[in-house]
């Protein structure tokens, strides 16, 4: 037996993958045309994309999958955030601070075995992105001022002193160029999967997934935390519960896992800071994490399913030849189709929600 | 949101997708190697190919080499340096004989893709790091900026010249102490101020930093930038506006039909000719293990009089220059340079 | 089924046969009849759920029907959205409020007219003669100049019905418009509905309180399960048949209330003064004492101070002076129950764990028991009768009866000395405020439950005067901040709803 309620909830539940879904339809209509309008045979350049992402074991390990992980975590940190009601816009900014102090006790720790270094480096630049989070924290708990240009100006912050960084206390030891010397061996995180460049950073931000599906799902505090990002009112007067500091732990939580991701970048993937490292992760984390619905098993999904579009995109550009900029539009576009196909699910929700008030009245 | 509590579902069912996309793969072959192509050739750049600037240049010598080797060509924008193991290994991996890294930042990565793929070779434009199939490709616009230097001591009526830099690394450095170099040869007392804006493509502040030197008695501006270089003229154009005798020179590419009222020379790197010159090399099994040093002597770089305000020029001026363009080729003329680039291999 | 037939000699203005709309396999109205003639008060009443909101949503447009004919002055209409109610003549006056608060009420109203020139310039001078003649007309007087968010719930109530009224419709469509009123403005209220009557128009109302049912309906008709159980001339009726008619059998009359024995004190307020949301004084040197196996009223009007004190004693706020002593265990049943007491989104279990999380029986370190959790919110739905199919759907999606009957539901189970209840019965039809008002006496008088322990004490503040005078063994009224005691010799509807209303409508204090 459907009763409406159960449908609407079906609806709810499911939309996250029907709104996937529906983002990569409009995507690939919108791509096509596009590409056709532009005069590049859509048969060579989507063979490419697909060949780029899936199209060999390696191309999956060592691009699609190498590439999902700055998504994943930061994608995660921007879920649990939104989870909570905290908009924190500012991944970005805290992955710089990771890759920062990750980088810089990489280096004065290289000397270490590899066993001590590695977990130095991921623990402190978690704790960086969880600084870079406390001043937008403190400042909406003590002062009342919105996280959302609290965080973005972090953003600016964080781009500017790695500018400064490599061009001073960090630059590499000969003094020439703006970036920092490469981190030693030891500093470097171990393959996954020997003879891909898949990194152990893939392994982490899966289980961490896992994890904070299992902490928002089973956990009191997980439980108190959606209370809070759903209806703070509620949360506060029936639920006794202190929304500063689940706010504090969360936003905190968030920074560490973005701040995570940079450091998973410098230690796995580039092994010296430089400025423009990240192409805008924590941007894109928030469509990957509202196009997975705030889940994080979705945002592990949607994460992969991002790491294989970029990862097409530039095998769209070296088979396809198609101009990078056309392979960005087309990236964007999934981001508007995620969007429009998002406020279609709310749409379809509410006029559910109209048409279901009444129904739910004959049902008591 | 909604919490969905079949996430697990959900993840089943984003394999599926993926398994199919996997099929779908499967179905549309690879593109074969050009088989009509001697050999493949690949550009990467980290920055727009239609920037009119260092990027077009190269991806114009690209087309050149396809033009003139008939080679098959390839390229690739990466947007972050996590980008730069992915894009060397694609190329090199389908078979890729010479690729272009077109700017410093690829250095890293080039040398350990070099060291994985021994039969690719890896030309890095501004590199530092050499090994015996990654080739550093240093372009020595010193040269050609202390031949823009002595134009500019000579032509100062003020005694004051400026420049505006975009960022401060060592290449662009390096053109600077040349332009003085070559201001100072002429007329010792000349001062020169130079301005760092941090960007090679923010028109407004480098317009700003203009407008300021001009401002302190410079009458001839000369930058290293990249598009910022408009917001340089376009402070010149008002100062000669509001009646001021003053002038810019252009940089890095042949800039005097930019502006041809106001532009008195440029500076230029001759990159396309560069690139072609290196596959040439490398072609005929002359590419040498070590730094590619592209200067005056093979015409890469020169300083181009702008023919519309060659009457500036005194006839004595225009001789001094040419004998001093010989003098350099001929190693006659010392000039300042930077020396950037180690040899990874023999430091390991 | 009609037993009136004097009007006959027009067609009905409303009349609505076989009317038949099914959500899925939920049958929510199942062939329904209505008459209703122009010139009469015609009230639809029934039980949580019987289908009064779906029938009144099929004559807004809102909900289209499956099956059935609709007229209008005897001439067919397909209503399938709210504007082909507009045009049929139709309008609807919504249970909650739709103003904006921060307009006035000559913008509120000009906002919702039609105009060639809309997007220019709202025609604000002819707005305001014609709301002046409305007005009048009415007696709803209201200052046009006034910014919504200074007007009691009544007034703004007024501005809601003159916005609909702007629009001259021949039939007024009212959902439990009593329900935000006190006493002596529902008086007030009854007698504007009998005078837009007797202009020829058709009132239709949704209520859920006998008394003002056969106060102000000429014409009733009552729902159940979906099905016109009865539809007739009020003066036929009595309280006792009409609470027949609409659960379907007798309702035993309530225990009289034993004497509390009140035990030790539990609550003391001491001198308690705090702001409200928006910087006012709410509440003034408030004093209160509560003791164990008593229930303490407190009367007034919504926006006097009653969020707060409510908030202070439920111990979620502190007061900006004075002193406050609690129990450490308090309940609390919320006013707004989809703000404050539910989480609109999270299904019924989780809103039931949300009152829960401290409870050891429910957790296992930091884990919920979610087991626990769902076969405890069954036995809660089951004990309470909250209409849902499952505990899974979403609390926005039950009817505010079955929300209300969940939040009272969830507060009885939990053991505590101190229950807050605002409003507890507010949207529940008779039967289930019944049972929730024996529960409450039942709580405080029951040498309370499992543990053997003392009685805890209750506070009910409300704006439903009767429901505080049938539970309280002591009564205050709560006015502009002010605590006021009713001496016991005065216990009286007059009185308290005289001491509730006096300057009420002088909200810049």
């Amino acid at each position: 037996m459907l009763t409406p309620g159960t449908r609407v909830n079906r609806l709810l539940r499911f939309g996250g993958l029907g709104v996937a879904l529906a983002a990569l339809l409009i995507t690939g209509v919108v791509a096509v045309g596009a590409l056709v309008a532009g005069g590049y045979d859509p048969g060579v350049a989507l063979g490419a994309l697909v060949r780029g992402a899936v199209g060999s074991p390696e191309q999956f390990f060592s691009v699609t999958l190498v590439r999902s992980v700055p998504l994943i975590l930061t994608g995660l940190a921007v879920a649990l955030a939104f989870r909570a009601g905290v908009w924190n816009i500012g991944a970005e900014g805290q992955l710089y601070a990771g890759a920062m102090a990750g980088v810089w006790i990489g280096l004065a720790a290289g000397d270490l075995p590899g066993w001590i270094v590695v977990p130095l480096v991921l623990v402190v630049a978690s704790t960086a992105g969880a600084v870079w989070a406390l001043v937008p924290t403190l400042m909406r708990l003590r002062l009342g001022v919105g996280e959302v240009i609290t965080t973005i100006l972090m953003n600016f912050v964080a781009i500017h002193l790695v500018g400064y960084m490599v061009h001073g206390p960090l630059q590499e030891s000969r003094g020439v160029f703006p970036q920092t010397d490469a981190l030693a061996a030891a500093a470097r995180l171990p393959a996954l999967i020997p003879g891909t460049r898949l990194h152990v950073g893939f392994a982490v931000a899966v289980l961490l997934g896992v994890a904070l599906w299992l902490v928002l799902r089973g956990t009191v505090f997980g439980f108190r935390l959606r209370a809070v990002g759903q209806s703070p009112a509620a949360a506060r007067i029936t639920g006794r519960i202190d929304g500063k500091r689940v706010i504090l732990v969360t936003f905190l939580a968030s920074g560490a896992l973005a701040g995570l991701a940079g450091a998973m970048e410098v230690s796995g993937r580039t092994f010296a800071l430089y400025e423009g490292l990240s192409p805008g992760w924590g941007y894109t984390a928030i469509a990957v994490a509202l196009l997975a619905g705030l889940h994080p098993m979705g945002v592990v999904a949607v994460g992969i399913m991002f790491g294989a579009l970029e990862g097409g995109a530039g095998a769209m550009q070296r088979e396809a030849g198609i101009p990078a900029a056309w392979v960005s539009g087309i990236e964007a576009l999934v981001i508007l189709a995620v969007l429009a196909a998002g406020q279609g699910r709310k749409w379809l929700v509410q006029t559910r929600l109209e048409r279901g008030r009444p129904a739910e009245a004959s049902v008591g | 949101m909604a919490v969905a509590s079949e996430p697990v579902d959900f993840v089943r069912r984003v394999a599926r997708l993926g398994l199919w996309l996997a099929f779908l793969s499967s179905a549309c072959q690879p593109p074969g190697e050009d088989a009509g192509a001697p050999f493949q050739v690949a550009l990467l750049t980290s920055g727009p190919v239609s920037d009119a600037g260092w990027y077009a240049g190269a991806y114009e010598g690209l087309q050149m080499i396809a033009d003139s080797f008939g080679a098959h060509i390839s390229h690739q924008q990466t947007r972050t340096p996590a980008e730069f193991d992915e894009a060397f290994f694609a190329y090199a991996s389908s078979g890729y004989d010479l690729i272009f890294a077109h700017g410093f930042e690829y250095q890293d990565a080039a040398i350990r893709a070099g060291a994985e793929f021994p039969e690719t070779t890896i030309i890095v434009s501004a590199g530092g790091r050499v090994a015996h199939n990654v080739i550093p490709l240093i372009f020595q616009l010193e040269e050609g900026s202390y031949l823009a230097g002595i134009a500019a001591g000579s032509l100062t009526k003020t005694g004051v010249i400026g420049m505006v830099g975009g960022v401060a690394i060592p290449p662009a450095e390096g053109t600077f102490d040349a332009f003085e170099a070559g201001a100072k040869s002429v007329r010792p007392d000349v001062e020169v101020l130079v301005t760092w804006i941090g960007s090679w493509n923010d028109v407004t502040a480098a317009k700003e930093a203009a407008v300021a030197l001009l401002r302190r008695d410079v009458d001839i501006l000369i930058h290293n930038t990249d598009a910022a270089s408009f917001g340089v003229f376009q402070a010149v154009r008002e100062a000669r506006g509001d009646g001021r005798d003053v002038w810019a020179m252009g940089m890095n590419r042949d800039q005097n039909d930019v502006a041809p009222e106001l532009i008195l020379g440029s500076a230029v790197i001759r990159i396309p000719e560069g690139f072609v010159e290196i596959t040439r090399l490398w072609y005929d099994g002359d590419l040498p293990g070590e730094a590619y040093y592209a200067g005056s002597k093979a015409s890469l770089v020169d300083y181009v009089v702008n023919p519309a305000r060659v009457a500036e020029y005194t006839p004595e001026l225009l001789a001094l220059l040419e004998e001093t363009r010989t003098g350099i080729r001929e190693g006659t003329v010392d000039i300042p340079r930077i020396q950037f680039v180690s040899d990874e291999e023999a430091n390991r | 089924m009609t037993d009136s037939g004097a009007e006959s000699a027009s067609p009905p203005s409303v009349e609505l046969e076989a009317i038949r709309k099914r959500f899925g396999p939920v049958v929510a109205l199942d062939g329904v009849d209505l008459e209703a003639f122009s010139g009469e008060v015609h009230a639809l009443v029934g039980e949580n759920g019987a289908g009064k909101t779906t029938l009144m949503g099929v004559l807004s447009g809102v909900v289209r029907a499956d099956e059935g004919v609709i007229r209008i002055a005897g001439r067919p209409v397909r209503l399938a959205k709210p504007r082909d109610a507009w045009a049929a003549g139709i309008g609807m006056v919504h249970q909650h409020l739709t103003l904006v608060p921060t307009l006035t009420v000559l913008e509120n109203v000009a906002l919702g007219v039609r105009s060639a020139a809309w997007g220019l310039r709202l025609p604000f001078d002819q707005v305001r003669s014609r709301l002046d003649a409305l007005s009048n007309e009415t007696g709803l007087s209201v200052d046009p100049d006034v910014v919504v968010e200074r007007l009691s719930v009544g007034e703004r109530q007024r501005v809601e019905i003159l916005k609909v009224l702007y629009r001259d419709p021949r039939v007024l469509v009212l959902d439990e418009p009593t329900s935000v009123l006190a006493p002596q403005e529902v008086e007030e209220f009854f007698s504007v509905l009998r005078g837009l009557a007797s202009e020829g128009r058709t009132v239709l109302l949704i209520l859920h309180k006998i008394d003002e049912i056969l106060a102000v309906a000429d014409r009733v008709t009552v729902l159940r399960g979906g099905r016109v159980v009865h539809s007739g001339v009020s003066d036929t009726m009595d309280s006792g048949s009409l609470a027949r008619l609409m659960i379907g059998r007798a309702v035993a009359a309530h225990e009289p209330p034993r004497p509390s024995e009140p035990g030790a004190e539990l609550v003391r307020l001491e001198g308690v003064s705090a702001r409200g949301s928006k910087g006012e004084m709410a509440l003034r040197d408030v004093h209160l004492t509560v003791r164990r196996g008593e229930i303490v009223g407190v009367a007034g009007v919504d926006g006097n101070g009653q969020r707060e004190l409510a908030l202070i004693l439920a111990g979620a706020e502190s007061p900006e002076f004075g002193t406050v002593h609690l129990p450490d265990t308090v309940g609390f049943i919320p006013a707004d129950r989809l703000g404050e007491a539910l989480v609109p989104d999270f299904d019924l279990t989780q809103n039931v764990a949300l009152a829960l999380t401290e409870a050891p029986r429910y957790r296992q370190g930091a884990l919920l028991r979610w087991g626990r959790l769902r076969s405890a919110t069954a036995r809660l739905m089951d004990l309470h009768g909250v209409g849902a199919p499952t505990p899974a759907v979403r609390a926005w999606q039950l009817s505010g009866g079955n929300q209300q009957k969940l939040v009272v539901g969830r507060e009885l189970m939990r053991s505590q000395n101190l229950l807050i209840a605002r409003n507890p019965t507010r949207g529940l039809d008779v039967a289930a405020g019944r049972f929730v008002k024996d529960e409450l006496r039942r709580m405080s008088r029951s040498s309370a439950g499992e543990e053997g322990e003392d009685p805890p004490g209750v506070v009910v503040i409300s704006s439903d005067l009767d429901e505080v005078l049938e539970l309280s063994d002591r009564i205050f009224v709560l006015r502009r901040g002010r605590l006021l005691a009713v001496p016991e010799d005065r216990r009286t509807r007059e009185f308290v709803g005289a001491l509730m209303v006096a300057h009420a409508g002088d909200p810049s204090e």
